[in-house]
């Protein structure tokens, strides 16, 4: 079965998503399942009024069946109490679509996770995180100080502590560390040598400047938050990093040519 | 339903009528077995060593360096197995890039678990290898590089030329696999020394299950397929001679109209380029912008999935193609994008369009019409765009 085979009931609910969007109030609360870097991240709001599901909205970034299923699952709990939400399953999901095709029961078939969050969070007292700068963002520069490997080794070889002339990197995959103001202002002065700039910082925001903030979002900069790096890789200069999403707990290797680590 | 608009011709491209035509005798007039001694026998012999030469002429090859194959994955375990068996006693060593074809990369792995070793270069942002990087990755112990003349998914196109005069001398054979640039760029054995080339017969809009092994005079393999002894006993069989005579007749038109034909695509190539990433915000190419097949563009687009994108663009009757994990079998994103240095969710948001010999303008109109809207409204759907 091909991975795209989806029933009519899949399609329909792809094509015309019934509650997208999101909810804002006090009587709401939000889940977030999935990850961007598996193709898959969802956020279902739910509106709670004498314990039962008032209202529910989500927004889904992935296949097919990530949209389908975010959509049926909203579709199943609307006017619901929480316990009866609760009972809900992803293989409840997958039969109220006519099935899945095997390889996406498991990976895009997480709507019913992302409800279960909701209601958790609502249980909890957690609010929705709103786009605001969070005030814990400050403690990054702690952990962003952790001693990377392979630094001292690849220094000279595509490691540089300091970059006086940013056309050095001309069309190289270029990291630029976050050490604050001076290092987003060469990450900016880069992307006129490279298409290719990554600013990343280990906070939910990067520790500069709320005007540089601003220009760096305008740039074609990409901005990599809630990220670390562990470790610089190659033998005879750098060819990748090992990246540890903090927020995911995740560790991956990103094709790198240049790492800019000002001291 | 409006009219389907194909854009995919990378995965497929239809065989054309004047080469079904051609093809057509030789499954009922002239049947012959080509190892038969009778007078039918001797008109499918003549009409073999006839396709050999006419399919040799396309890529400035002599009749006798080209080898029939069922294909081009085929001719690529031909060549590097064939090659790194028969050539073991001067070493074990072999060069690929890590943007390779699948068929390229899993024979590698293959080679590994008879003993041999891999080395692969890394390529680029935009997908190229470097010359130098293959040098510095040559050990005494090399037999063999394999660089794809251009890649079959982001369009890139290698300094095949300058890798070939980089080996010229050192001993160390060069094998490319250029099923994606055949009939898109000049390739010429006499100006190019290649020493191993894998072909396809459908990427010349000839029949599928046909393809070719180019393999230099001296060039020694030892055998994929052992039987009657057919293909200079590289590759044994009865020889599907109306296959032959596609792919044959397929590259005869291709000698006559490529120069025509490239200009097209690339005209169409470049108003694709230009328009969407004109209409569509937050939208970057893949790939390199100039070193790039005419048939080729290939993009992403930030905060949307690539499998979503293919199911709304089959909604509106167009075919095209993603290079995001979820519309594959293994549900991993695609390595060459991942080695030119994109995140994973990057990745994802890829849209590979390629056209081809029948594409036409109009088609070139809907896909500009369409895609905007439908990018647009993935984006409300999802949580990582806000714009």
């Amino acid at each position: 079965m091909k991975s795209t085979q989806y029933s009519e009931k899949t399609l329909d609910h792809f094509r015309n998503p019934r509650n997208v969007g999101t909810l804002e109030g006090d009587d709401v609360a939000v889940g977030r399942v999935g990850n961007p870097v598996c193709g898959d991240l969802m956020d279902i709001y739910v509106r709670v009024k004498d314990d039962r599901i008032a209202d529910i909205k989500f927004q889904t970034f992935g296949c097919g069946s990530a949209v389908a299923t975010s959509s049926m699952v909203t579709e199943l709990v609307m006017g619901k109490t929480l316990d009866e939400a609760l009972e809900v399953t992803r293989t409840d999901v997958a039969d109220a679509l006519d099935g899945l095709p095997p390889v996406k029961m498991h990976c895009s078939n997480l709507a019913a996770d992302a409800l279960h969050e909701a209601i958790s969070n609502w249980r909890k007292g957690i609010k929705p995180e709103l786009d605001t700068p969070d005030e814990s963002a400050g403690c990054a520069c702690v952990t962003g100080d952790l001693p990377i490997t392979g630094i001292d080794e690849l220094t000279g070889k595509g490691v540089y502590r300091e970059l006086e002339d940013p056309s050095v990197l001309t069309d190289a995959r270029t990291i630029v560390v976050d050490k604050g103001d001076a290092s987003a202002r060469l990450a900016i002065a880069l992307t006129e040598h490279t298409p290719r700039v990554v600013f990343m910082t280990a906070g939910k925001e990067p520790a500069i400047s709320d005007e540089l903030k601003s220009e760096l979002k305008r740039s074609d900069v990409k901005l990599l938050t809630e990220s670390r790096m562990l470790e610089v890789k190659g033998e005879l200069e750098v060819e990748k990093t090992l990246v540890h999403d903090l927020n995911e707990d995740e560790e991956y290797e990103l094709v790198t040519d240049a790492v800019v680590l000002l001291d | 339903m409006t009219e389907p608009v194909y854009l995919d011709y990378q995965s497929s491209k239809p065989v054309d009528p004047r080469v079904v035509e051609a093809m057509l005798p030789f499954f009922t007039e002239r049947f012959g077995n080509a190892s038969a001694l009778h007078a039918v026998g001797d008109d499918a012999t003549s009409t073999l060593d006839d396709s050999r030469a006419r399919v040799g002429r396309l890529f400035g090859a002599s009749p006798e360096e080209i080898i029939f194959t069922s294909g081009a994955t085929e001719s690529n375990n031909l060549a590097l197995m064939g090659y790194c068996l028969r050539n073991k006693r001067k070493g074990d060593h072999v060069v690929i890039s890590e943007a390779e074809h699948i068929s390229i990369l899993n024979t590698s792995k293959a080679l590994e678990s008879l003993g041999f070793r891999v080395a692969r270069v890394p390529i680029d942002q935009f997908g190229r290898v470097s010359p130098e990087k293959i040098r510095a990755r040559i050990t005494d112990d090399t037999i063999l590089v394999s660089i794809g003349w251009a890649s079959n998914e982001i369009g890139t196109i290698q300094p095949m030329r300058k890798i070939a005069e980089m080996l010229t001398g050192t001993g160390v054979a060069l094998h490319t696999d250029a099923v994606a640039a055949e009939g898109l760029v000049p390739i010429d054995m006499a100006d190019v020394p290649v020493d191993l080339m894998t072909l396809s017969s459908n990427d010349i809009y000839g029949p599928r299950g046909l393809g070719a092994l180019y393999l230099r005079k001296g060039v020694r393999v030892t055998p994929s397929i052992i039987g009657g002894g057919q293909e200079m006993g590289l590759r044994s069989g009865t020889e599907d001679i109306a296959s032959i005579v596609g792919m044959a007749a397929a590259a005869d038109i291709m000698v006559s109209e490529m120069a025509e034909e490239t200009s097209r695509l690339a005209a169409y190539r470049d108003r694709l380029i230009k328009e969407i990433l004109a209409r569509i915000p937050h939208s970057h190419l893949n790939g390199h912008p100039e070193h790039r097949l005419p048939n080729n563009a290939h993009f992403r687009f930030a905060g949307i999935e690539g499998e979503s994108l293919l199911l709304s663009l089959k909604d509106e009757n167009i075919s095209v193609s993603t290079g995001s994990a979820c519309s594959s079998k293994t549900l991993e994103p695609s390595h060459t994008l991942i080695s030119c240095g994109l995140l994973h969710e990057e990745a994802h948001g890829s849209l590979e369009l390629t056209v081809g010999r029948f594409t036409k303008e109009s088609d070139i109109d809907r896909i500009i019409e369409v895609l905007p809207r439908v990018v647009k409204r993935l984006r409300v759907l999802s949580p990582l765009y806000t714009d």
